[in-house]
């Protein structure tokens, strides 16, 4: 058996929970949310990272869809409850494949049924407008993280891509904290700054997560996890699902990113900018700087590290498909994870570790969530603090 | 449960409350003994009338009231407040509506933001009064509540312009509980009637079983939305304009259009609206039910909305006074049935059906408004 035909078996047991994709934000960019334009049933390689068969191809159980809305937008509740929609929508559209899911015992059940497990994810701060009650409004919808920021501050805590504003968390970024372990919504450190990480995690009293965040040691970025961080996993529970975009993973791909990014704005798009016109932008710089590629090795190398410094029990996966132009060679889509198990085999990684990386501990992180969460409704009523209360 | 239910019907008080009760020497001056004895027999007439079918009451502005109390027991009773759970049980309230409207002066937060904010403080005092309370999405379900010894909270109406002009937002709202919406205050929904995505919102709410609430709702949006709407539609607070000049009131051929629609028009306690005491309230009740028919009227307290109230009809404990003035009025049980609860019951059963049958037809909707009206 090859090793490839060794990781399918084993991804048929237990499948793969992805910590972040962002086909909401890709339909909503690409077709205003016309599902039926954009019909994941159908082929669309053309135009996504995902798509059901693929997603089959690639062993995913279960997947935190990102209900992730751009930092600048003035207000960003309405376009984060449409996203929430969008992933509702998806999951009503294709009842066989797909599940809600918002608890633990959810994803196992999509398990026993052979259905993916949907779940939600909101993609920075930004998303509750410094409000709880919108925190918890969300929490009813069913989103089950919150990343703390995106690639901007929000007014209680600090991005890793932003400039130092309050040193981490403020007493109301603490509050959110809380609120959230309160509700058992999971706390995401992805793409804070290490003193929002390293506060968060003085304050959470529940297992946090980095739903796409890889090694900073290996790869120094500073949407990568540093070690001092790494080693306090296994302390909080929580675990560190690595991503796969080559700008965060590929030391040669950073340098590049920069110098792509400032062509980007050159041209007056965000460097973000998905739409046909500014991918042709991107196309041509590419052509004249040949792309350093990122390949399967490249992110296992990340897991090998990751694994040495935070454990086998606080490891877990996170592509960031379609929220990423480009993705390394051998995980180019959803389909591509029985590569990165095959490669993980051949270094000698047992079948037993492999279950937890790809379903084990983040079925297990969820749930312990839920039960911190029980712990404090019991005694914790919803916090009505406000920012200006708290913050000043 | 089934003391519980026992509860609402015997509470002790009850004897003190529908009419006073005549005792004493004065009184026997004052009564004749058959007049005593037809005082009692309307108390108990009254009595078991909302016992059997209590009071659904289309508006309520319990949740916003709360949040400027510091601390709040709605379950031993709140003076600070029109509305608590002994006084509903007195004034044998089975639903209560609550309004998600925002208030009219500065709005620091944008509408979304803060009705969400409305509907997390709404979920959490249902939450923290599980004895009194029940929130309810459905028909169906305020009969369970009602059936429990609870007083089912219905969520809505809210404020159109919570919608952002996106059905994504109103198919969320639905998903939190929202099951009324005003349509009024947006560009697609304003003096000059519902646009082609105002429509799209009324089919879209159709589809999820969400009411339309046109209290506030300009004529031409009235009448648009009673020939589109493939359920009937409410006014949370709209008395007779022939009684009463009053923008939100309304005129008798909309009266009419509604009754033939099968709408209902719920009148509200609200003095400015009509009048200053319980015989006004009455006039108003007697002209809907004759022009729009008794099956299209109803009764919204509009407590703890800042509403100023007729006399003798100040709290969630008055609705047996006003029932015994009906009685007194000639009404016959079966409109006093519907006045109170069938009605209503009947608009969100039919709104239930509706949405079933849509849903099985319609797919959600994607249209937006710069696609639609631009």
């Amino acid at each position: 058996m090859t090793s490839t035909e060794a990781a399918r078996e084993l991804l048929a047991e237990f499948p793969v929970v992805d910590g972040h994709n962002d086909l909401p934000w890709a339909l909503r960019e690409q077709v205003s949310y016309d599902l039926a334009a954009r019909d994941i049933a159908l082929d669309q390689s053309a135009h996504l990272h995902t798509d059901l068969r693929r997603l089959r191809t690639g062993g995913v159980g279960a997947q935190y869809w990102s209900v992730y809305v751009r930092s600048d937008l003035p207000d960003a509740v309405p376009a984060t409850l449409e996203q929430i929609d969008c992933v509702r929508r998806l999951v009503d559209r294709h009842p066989a494949d797909l599940r809600l899911a918002v608890t633990a015992a959810d994803m196992e059940a999509a398990r026993r049924e052979g259905r993916i497990a949907s779940l939600m994810g909101a993609e920075g701060g930004h998303s509750i407008a410094n409000s709880l009650g919108t925190l918890r409004g969300l929490y009813a919808l069913g989103v089950r993280y919150m990343t703390l920021t995106h690639n901007d501050n929000v007014d209680w805590a600090d991005s890793a891509t932003d400039e130092p504003n309050v040193g981490g968390l403020s007493a109301f970024g603490r509050e959110v904290v809380r609120e959230m372990n309160r509700l058992g919504m999971l706390v995401d450190l992805s793409h804070v700054a290490a003193t929002t990480m390293r506060d968060a995690l003085d304050t959470s009293t529940a297992p946090v997560i980095f739903s796409h965040s890889s090694s900073r040691a290996v790869c120094d970025h500073p949407r990568n996890i540093p070690d001092d961080v790494l080693e306090r996993l296994p302390a909080n529970g929580g675990m560190a699902m690595v991503t796969f975009v080559p700008k965060f993973v590929l030391q040669a791909a950073v340098e590049w990113t920069a110098a792509a990014d400032e062509n980007m704005r050159a041209h007056g798009f965000h460097h973000l900018d998905t739409t046909p016109e500014a991918m042709k932008v991107h196309r041509a710089f590419e052509e004249r700087h040949p792309r350093p590629v990122a390949t399967v090795a490249t992110v296992a190398d990340h897991l090998d590290h990751m694994r040495e410094v935070a454990g086998i029990d606080h490891l877990g996966i996170g592509g960031d498909y379609d929220g990423t132009a480009f993705t390394p060679a051998g995980l180019d889509d959803v389909s591509g994870y029985p590569n990165l198990i095959a490669e993980l085999l051949d270094r000698g990684w047992s079948k037993a570790d492999l279950a937890k990386l790809t379903w084990q501990n983040a079925v297990r992180v969820l749930g312990a969530a839920e039960d911190v969460a029980r712990h404090l409704q019991a005694t914790r009523a919803p916090s009505h603090a406000t920012i200006e209360s708290l913050d000043g | 449960m089934a003391d519980l239910q026992d509860d609402l019907h015997t509470t002790p008080e009850i004897g003190a409350l529908p009419v006073e009760r005549p005792t004493g020497a004065t009184v026997a001056d004052a009564f004749p003994a058959e007049a005593y004895a037809a005082a009692l027999e309307a108390v108990d007439r009254v009595r078991a009338l909302l016992a059997e079918h209590p009071v659904a009451d289309g508006y309520s502005g319990l949740p916003r009231a709360l949040r400027r109390l510091p601390w709040y027991d709605l379950e031993l009773g709140e003076t600070d407040v029109a509305t608590d759970v002994p006084r509903l049980r007195e004034g044998h309230v089975g639903a209560l509506f609550w309004s998600l409207h925002l208030p009219d002066d500065a709005r620091p937060d944008p509408a979304l933001s803060a009705t969400l904010d409305q509907l997390d403080l709404a979920r959490t005092v249902i939450r923290d009064h599980p004895e009194g309370l029940r929130l309810a999405r459905t028909a169906g379900q305020v009969i369970d509540a009602r059936n429990c010894g609870r007083v089912a909270v219905v969520l809505g109406p809210a404020t159109a312009a919570a919608l952002d002009d996106s059905l994504g937002i109103l198919r969320v709202l639905r998903t939190l509980g929202v099951r009324v919406l005003t349509l009024a205050g947006t560009s697609w929904a304003s003096e000059a009637g519902l646009t082609r995505f105002g429509e799209e919102v009324v089919r879209e709410m159709n589809r999820l079983g969400v009411l339309a609430d046109l209290s506030g709702a300009s004529d031409a949006t009235i009448a648009r939305t009673l020939t589109l709407s493939r359920t009937p539609v409410l006014c949370s607070r709209s008395a007779a304009r022939a009684l009463r000049p009053h923008p939100d009131n309304l005129p008798d051929d909309l009266l009419a259009a509604l009754g033939a629609a099968g709408g209902v028009c719920m009148v509200p306690l609200a003095a400015e609206q009509t009048g200053p005491t319980l015989r006004d309230v009455a006039e108003h009740l007697d002209h809907i039910r004759a022009v729009a028919g008794p099956e299209s009227v109803g009764l919204s307290g509009t407590f703890d909305s800042g509403a100023a109230h007729p006399q003798d009809l100040t709290d969630t404990a008055c609705y047996p006074r006003l029932i015994a003035e009906l009685l007194r009025r000639g009404w016959p049980e079966t409109d006093l049935a519907l006045l109170t609860w069938g009605n209503v019951q009947r608009v969100l059963r039919s709104a239930d059906f509706a949405a079933r049958a849509a849903q099985e037809r319609r797919e959600p909707s994607a249209a937006r408004t710069v696609e639609l009206d631009d």
